[in-house]
């Protein structure tokens, strides 16, 4: 057995006495689709920028493949194979769909800090960044500047810059969020197929999605995380019914 | 169709730089050739240097504040130290050193670049504020240090060389303005052409990136810090050449040349030709060159008229020259820009006139207040009269308000028919 893509140990984030992450283990199996699902402010999205290098974390630490990544830089992190999208979109808006796409593959290809390469002559790189459009169906908005383009062709776009450095550990946070019926299911079956033989992190609010989605899923309370298993499993546990949906119940009731 | 299948979409990009991107650069050259035909005095020569060293000194501002995102407040320093070492450089030739003149921007480039390099390791890891800050209190403190260091900055005369004293260049031994100006332009031209190439590499698109978005940039592998320094260096160098192409031409440097108030214009001059545009700093420096060199020979007030431009550009067209030039492509596309001349034309006469009597307004009282020797006789636009009277202020005051209200009257016919001119629909 090969070392798990992603590994938690006993990891801990505070933020004064605020205790957000509080000890999770977590091990996640190479080319597993794995959810994360919790209420609001149970720290998902902390817990993804503590595996990314946005966040150091205050104890425990991250590994992926086998390797401590814990407390490098996302950059360095990045070029260990791991890549992220945001809830919020993160994109460059100020460049165009094309350039978006192309700025996620230059480090993988090979670029890096180049000043002695002409990027127009760079036909793999133009080739791969076209083939990537392709595939998040943006070709016909290529030369367009990214800010300009509409909100679910910018959460598209989000997952062409995240898949584009074809990163075998792929992140999405919330990669649904503000998206009508019709457009999640587009963007499901986008992220279903670019996260073909890869390991998936996802967190989302849209239990349709993830149980059409995850292989496992973890559910995230307070910190902590209280059930990790199969969706059949998850959806029966009596710890996750009381938690998390008496939790999400009275949300609603809000 | 058998030319569609040869021509495929990437097309065109395997040569350093196609065809239709040689154009402009090769009409730029050669205009730059002809120009001293056209212009032949010394002071218009030396303008034109002046200019060529202005656009240099711009493009490589512009790599940090347009292309990288980073707002400097003391750029002048990587110029100036380039100019002082080329300076000492040069008086090192003159002491039996061999090196020829036209290679000295290199020493002084790299001097700049030397620079960027070991301020820019602690001033690039942070953009915005903290960039900024840096860039201020380092200005300030190789400023004051161009004071305490006589025996490098010469104190208050500054430094001065000779640059005939090195090796003669094919017969050229730099003794003459316009042997001077075609140093000054081949530089230009090979450090313009540079920075261009330079944001199309993957370092100066990564740059881009990092601008629009830091974080981002992070989380596709690129570290913001090492993307800043880079553009930085690069930067550091081509000021540095400005720096010595400054040196030879004037054969002196002063304390001037690295303080505050050269970086404070060089982004003023970057701005006001449109720092997202790569032309935009090459315009703003031809319009800042002029206004400083030829209005500055009429009037003293040519600084307050370049700060009243930079306001209004600021307040009404913060994309500079460049971007009001190049928000007329799409009506262009269009094919309406016809649409247009009409209502510019009939602005132009009351704009100007505006613009002249207001101006007329500021000259008069700042000659009534300052008085010269001769009392209150002055001169304007080819009318002499008193400028101790009210009638010449009030004349101006009256036109100024008529043309200005004229102005105004123009002003909704060429909203209409810029939307109009933007509108595709309209002419089908």
């Amino acid at each position: 057995m090969s070392a798990p893509a992603i590994e938690l140990k006993k990891l801990e984030k505070s933020f004064g006495l605020a205790k957000i992450i509080q000890g999770v283990d977590l091990q996640i199996a190479k080319g597993e689709r794995h959810a994360v699902i919790g209420p609001n402010g149970a720290g998902k999205s902390t817990l993804f920028n503590l595996i990314t290098g946005r966040f150091a974390p205050t104890s425990g630490g991250v590994f992926l493949h086998g390797e401590d990544v814990t407390g490098l830089k996302p950059f360095e992190i990045n070029r260990r194979g791991l890549s992220r999208s945001f809830q919020i979109t993160n994109i460059f808006p100020n460049m165009t769909v094309f350039e978006n796409i192309r700025c996620g593959l230059l480090w993988t290809m090979g670029y890096r800090y180049s000043f002695w390469h002409m990027i127009g002559r760079q036909l793999d790189v133009t080739e791969k960044a076209e083939e990537i459009l392709e595939q998040i169906n943006l070709s016909n908005r290529r030369n367009e500047l990214a800010g300009t383009l509409a909100y679910a062709e910018q959460r598209a776009l989000e997952i062409g810059i995240t898949i584009a450095g074809g990163a075998d550990i792929i992140l999405l946070d919330e990669p649904c969020a503000g998206m009508s019926h019709s457009e999640t299911d587009l963007i499901v079956d986008l992220i279903r197929n670019v996260t073909e033989d890869k390991t998936l992190l996802i967190v989302e609010h849209d239990m349709g999605v993830i149980f059409d989605l995850a292989d496992k899923i973890s559910v995230l309370v307070y910190g902590e995380v209280i059930e990790s298993d199969t969706p059949d499993v998850v959806r029966a546990s009596a710890k996750v019914k009381e938690a998390y949906l008496g939790a999400s119940l009275e949300e609603e009731a809000v | 169709m058998s030319i569609a299948s040869k021509t495929p979409l990437t097309a065109g990009t395997t040569r350093l730089i196609s065809l239709s991107n040689a154009m402009p650069w090769a009409f730029a050259a050669l205009f730059l050739l002809c120009l001293p035909f056209v212009f032949q005095s010394s002071s218009a020569l030396t303008i034109m240097n002046q200019m060529a060293i202005t656009i240099v000194f711009a493009l490589s501002y512009n790599m940090l504040l347009g292309q990288g995102g980073m707002l400097s407040f003391g750029h002048a320093v990587y110029m100036g130290l380039g100019g002082f070492f080329a300076m000492h450089v040069m008086n090192m030739v003159e002491d039996g050193l061999w090196l020829p003149l036209p290679f000295l921007p290199v020493v002084g480039g790299l001097f700049g670049l030397v620079f960027a390099f070991l301020i820019g390791s602690f001033s690039t890891r942070r953009a915005g504020t903290v960039f900024a800050m840096i860039s201020l209190g380092v200005g300030e403190l190789i400023a004051a240090c161009s004071v305490i260091i006589v025996v490098f900055f010469g104190g208050e005369e500054g430094i001065s060389g000779d640059r005939t004293m090195g090796p003669p260049v094919f017969g050229y031994e730099f003794l003459t303005q316009q042997e001077v100006y075609y140093l000054t332009v081949v530089w230009l031209l090979v450090a313009a052409l540079l920075m261009y190439l330079f944001s199309r590499t993957p370092i100066g698109r990564i740059a881009n990136a990092v601008r629009d978005n830091e974080e981002r940039a992070e989380f596709v592998g690129y570290s913001q810090r090492n993307v800043r320094w880079i553009s930085f260096c690069a930067s550091g160098f081509f000021a540095g050449v400005a720096g010595s192409l400054f040196a030879i031409n004037f054969e002196i440097l002063t304390e001037e040349n690295l303080n505050l108030a050269t970086s404070g214009s060089i982004l003023l001059v970057t701005f006001i030709g449109g720092a997202g545009f790569f032309v935009g700093p090459i315009i703003g420096a031809v319009v800042f060159t002029l206004l400083q060199t030829v209005l500055g020979l009429h009037t003293e007030l040519w600084a307050l008229y370049l700060g009243i431009l930079f306001v209004a550009c600021v307040m009404f067209f913060p994309s500079g020259f460049a971007g009001l030039i190049a928000m007329h492509r799409r009506p262009l596309a269009l094919g309406n820009l016809k649409l247009l001349i009409k209502p510019y034309l009939k602005v132009a006469v009351p704009a100007i006139t505006s613009v002249l009597s207001l101006a007329a307004i500021l000259e008069i009282l700042f000659h009534k207040r300052h008085g010269y020797g001769g009392g209150h006789e002055m001169h304007l636009y080819g009318i002499a009269f008193d400028s101790g009277a009210y009638q010449a202020v009030g004349l101006a005051g009256i036109i100024a308000a008529i043309s200005l209200f004229l102005v105004s009257r123009v002003l909704p016919e060429i909203r209409e028919a810029w939307d109009s001119a933007n509108h595709a629909e309209d002419r089908v």
